[in-house]
């Protein structure tokens, strides 16, 4: 029974990697990406592979916090936010 | 309830079936949504991915737990939820598609590149000139 | 009994990584998508696709409690869809 379990927990951690990589390069791209509207679904990318992460780490409950806070009204704020203001993110010189 | 021998066998192997193939459509989806060339073309593939790659496993997880007895009687929760989120994606994936579509058409952000005759751009056309007028 | 436990663990070990696969090639899709819309979309298809996977995880670790994770995570992207639409569209109509 020991090396059934075995397998995967093996591929468990891995899949724990590779959504870590993927988080990282949302927050990578939201941070540099200059047009606002598309760094908004960026960070939509990043908290979607959080809530796998916290999924798999068997914290349903986070989980189910998370995602209304993290997909539906952090994205609605700063749509509304940037509707009021601009897209684009200037240079400093302006 | 214990359920007779063959037809607990019977609904694993129609549920496994079910997710096998929207397993196999939702990579055929997601090639479909890389390789295809504008946005317009790219909502087919999204339609495989929503209906055939999530509708159709989690009828099929559904029936599967039916079958599955070693999880005790909280099988008939887990299929239950299964079902739910069915209907839902069933509702919600066509009805958010065609509102990203609508969106992405009058909005000019997305071009409308296969295309031979165009009967709602004149209809919009003409909306505005009444307007105009 | 144990035939029927087996076959399911072994079924769904076989569908992870091809569903990891999947995800993987939408991120691509989601990250170059060359408009808005692209972006929106990949990232719509593949969360449908993850609740559908979540549900079929919570067969494999045999634990009822993660299901409703599936649930709202569907309700909420929808939400993300209607928002951007919301603002491309007001965008046009000059508000």
């Amino acid at each position: 029974m020991r090396n059934v379990i075995a397998t995967p927990e093996t591929l468990t951690y891995g899949v724990l990697a590779l959504l870590g990589l993927i988080s990282l390069v949302g927050t990578y791209l939201a941070i540099v990406e200059k047009d606002l509207l598309k760094a908004v679904l960026f960070s939509a990318i990043q908290s979607t592979a959080y809530a796998f992460i916290f999924y798999l780490l068997m914290a349903p409950d986070i989980v189910l916090v998370y995602v209304p806070v993290a997909v539906g009204l952090y994205p609605a704020i700063v749509l509304f936010l940037i509707k009021k203001t601009e897209r684009f993110e200037g240079d400093g010189n302006e | 309830m214990v359920m007779p021998d063959w037809l607990s066998n019977l609904s694993v192997w129609v549920g496994e079936i079910m997710i096998g193939v929207g397993v196999v459509s939702d990579v055929i989806a997601a090639i479909g949504m890389l390789r295809f060339p504008n946005f317009f073309v790219r909502l087919h593939a999204a339609t495989i991915g929503t209906i055939w790659g999530a509708f159709l496993p989690l009828v099929g997880v559904a029936i599967l737990s039916v079958g599955a007895d070693y999880l005790g009687s909280y099988r008939w929760f887990m299929g239950g939820g299964a079902l739910i989120t069915a209907v839902l994606i069933l509702i919600l994936g066509p009805a958010g598609s065609h509102a990203l579509a609508r969106a992405a058409y009058r909005s000019k952000a997305a071009k409308v590149e296969p295309k031979c005759v165009d009967h709602l751009e004149e209809h919009i056309r003409g909306e505005e000139r009444d307007r105009n007028a | 009994m144990a035939g029927i436990e087996q076959q399911v663990t072994t079924f769904t070990l076989i569908m992870f990584p091809i569903y990891i696969l999947a995800f993987t090639l939408y991120i691509i899709r989601a990250v170059k998508g060359p408009t808005i819309p692209d972006t929106v979309l990949a990232i719509d298809a593949m969360t449908y696709d993850l609740a559908a996977f979540l549900v079929i995880l919570s067969i494999f670790f045999r634990s009822p409690i993660l299901i409703p994770t599936a649930i709202v995570l569907a309700l909420w992207v929808y939400a993300l869809d209607v928002y951007v639409s919301k603002y491309l569209e007001s965008k046009e109509m000059g508000g």
